[in-house]
């Protein structure tokens, strides 16, 4: 699903966020990624994103070389994911339903179908009541959960959640990466940067930890007996 | 993009002249501006040259009298101005005539103002109405008519026909010069207004286009943004065109003898016209506002 070749990634104004990394992420797989402050997670996110683009190295996303990748491919490549960004990313003119319809309108669903889907998903995450706010009148957890509720609900084959849980009370927290477990049950690949030590305790899952731009430790991807256990 | 997007993507362009209402107004105000100015300036220009195809179409000439000249010996001038060549008509215009037309035309209808200018002391000379069979000939034959003696000074038409066509030339030329100036600084404004409150649409076309948005999808709103703006221009600055007009032609007409051209009939061009240029000008003003963030990626726009 997602490969990894020697990247490296060195921002314009000279930083070094990632050295060399290879990586490979199968289809199906729920991979945590670790590691502190400024360590390259949410770089090495962007780049399967094309947001940014790696210096050197190769990144396989679903069998398509990005590298090859024309300008106006990439928003078709990005609808394939479901993406929640670290600073929410919100259109603050829209309510919270439009936020999440817009999703659904990039790819052209119909208005019928945007009615019936947009509540639904709205009510995966607990924000049924909040339909009509727009962002700013929203606590920060309930911004990143409609963030984590437009990923979803174009039901992509991979989602990619850059601390989804950062500013959720720990109950929640479980509840939210629960929903994304059960997601990831019925096939959706899952890559999700986390700094909490009990989720990642709690759900066996892989766990690959980046420092100072280089992949430091990875445990073997959770065998699939293991999985139906927990 | 599919078709049924675009009744989403022509609802967001609406809300969007709405939430945008600051630089929307002033869109509109720098839009009508520059579309008035050049309503004006091809308005006036339209008017010099039916005043010059008037002149042209009369093709006849006053030839004034010397003042003391005794209408018997005027008449014999008149004589003589008819055996010459080039004459198609002479008419025959005595000073009590003209003092007449003049208070006419002055709308002074009892006479008061130019009272005491008839008879003895009307102060206009006698004069003939002359045509020519051959305008091109003209200098010729008033260089003759010049010579018979009582003759004081011909009416040169074409001098006048000449001095609009110039004026009409300047018209034109300022006109082009103004409206490219204007259409400069409307630009100047608009991308300026653009600048000021372009910073939360800029966020919203990052977060668009990060959530896999195309520059298409992105684009329509704004385009529909443009042109509404556009025709809403465009109809008030050809109500405010007609309204400016119609108070001036009032004004021109009493005060001088020059008749303006009646542009009611062109209302519907004018209307179409400007609406098509407003329409025009918001599209490619829509276009141009964002597409220096469509180039770029995600945090380049606004700088995550
Ligand atoms: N657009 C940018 N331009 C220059 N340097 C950047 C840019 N984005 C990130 N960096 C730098 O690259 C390094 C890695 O940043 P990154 O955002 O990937 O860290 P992170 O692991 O996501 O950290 P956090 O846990 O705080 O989100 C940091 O040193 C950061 O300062
Ligand atoms: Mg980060």
């Amino acid at each position: 699903m997602i490969e990894f070749q020697n990247v490296s990634k060195i921002y314009s104004n000279g930083t070094r966020a990632l050295k060399d990394v290879s990586l490979k992420v199968d289809k199906g797989e729920f991979v945590f990624i670790v590691g502190s402050s400024g360590a390259g997670k949410s770089t090495f996110l962007k780049l399967i994103m094309c947001e940014e683009r790696p210096n050197s190295g190769e990144i396989i996303v679903n069998g398509r070389e990005l590298s090859t990748l024309k300008k106006r491919e990439v928003p078709f490549i990005r609808r394939t994911m479901g993406i929640v960004f670290q600073d929410f990313r919100l259109i603050d003119t829209m309510t919270v339903f439009e936020n999440v319809a817009f999703a659904m309108h990039i790819v052209g669903a119909s208005n019928k179908e945007i009615r019936k889907r947009v509540p639904y998903i709205l009510g995966l995450v607990n924000l049924q009541n909040k339909a009509k706010c727009h962002p700013a009148e929203l606590s920060g957890g309930e911004q990143q959960r409609v963030g984590l509720a437009r990923a979803l609900v174009n039901n992509p084959k991979l989602i990619i959640a850059d601390e989804p849980t950062g500013n959720i009370d720990p109950a929640l927290s479980f509840e939210i990466v629960d929903l994304l477990n059960e997601i990831n049950r019925r096939g959706t690949t899952i890559l999700m940067v986390t700094h909490e030590h009990t989720l990642v305790k709690h759900f066996h899952k892989r766990v690959v930890e980046i420092h100072d731009g280089t992949i430091v430790a990875d445990t073997a991807s959770q065998k699939e007996e293991e999985r139906h256990e927990d | 993009m599919k078709i049924r997007s675009l009744g989403y993507l022509f609802k967001e362009g609406v809300k969007n002249i709405w939430s945008n209402r600051t630089m929307s107004i002033a869109s509109v105000g720098v839009l009508v501006s520059c579309l008035l100015l050049t309503g004006a300036a091809v308005v006036f220009s339209y008017n010099i040259n039916s005043a010059m195809k008037t002149i042209e179409g009369n093709n006849s000439v006053r030839i004034y009298m010397t003042q003391d000249l005794p209408t018997l010996s005027a008449i014999k001038v008149g004589e003589e101005i008819k055996k010459l060549d080039n004459i198609k008509t002479c008419e025959f215009v005595p000073k009590d005539e003209a003092i007449q037309q003049y208070m006419k035309i002055l709308g002074d209808k009892n006479g008061t103002m130019l009272q005491g200018m008839t008879g003895k002391d009307n102060p206009l000379p006698d004069a003939f109405k002359v045509s020519f069979k051959d305008l091109s000939k003209y200098k010729d034959t008033a260089a003759q008519i010049k010579k018979i003696p009582g003759v004081a000074t011909i009416n040169d038409y074409s001098d006048v026909a000449a001095k609009l066509t110039r004026l009409d030339k300047v018209v034109t030329m300022a006109g082009f010069w103004i409206i490219l100036l204007l259409s400069l600084v409307s630009l100047f404004i608009i991308s300026n207004t653009i600048r000021v409150t372009m910073f939360s649409r800029r966020v919203e076309i990052s977060i668009m286009k990060s959530v896999g948005a195309t520059n298409g999808f992105i684009r329509v709103p704004f385009i529909v943004e443009g042109i509404i703006i556009g025709m809403l221009s465009g109809a008030l600055s050809s109500f405010l065109l007609f309204l400016i007009y119609d108070k001036m032609v009032g004004s021109i007409t009493s005060i001088t003898l020059f008749s303006p051209v009646d542009i009611s009939p062109m209302a519907g061009k004018i209307l179409l016209a400007f609406m098509l240029a407003g329409t025009l000008f918001g599209a490619v003003g829509g276009v141009i506002s964002i597409s220096k963030y469509l180039k770029k990626e995600g945090g380049e726009i606004v700088g995550w």
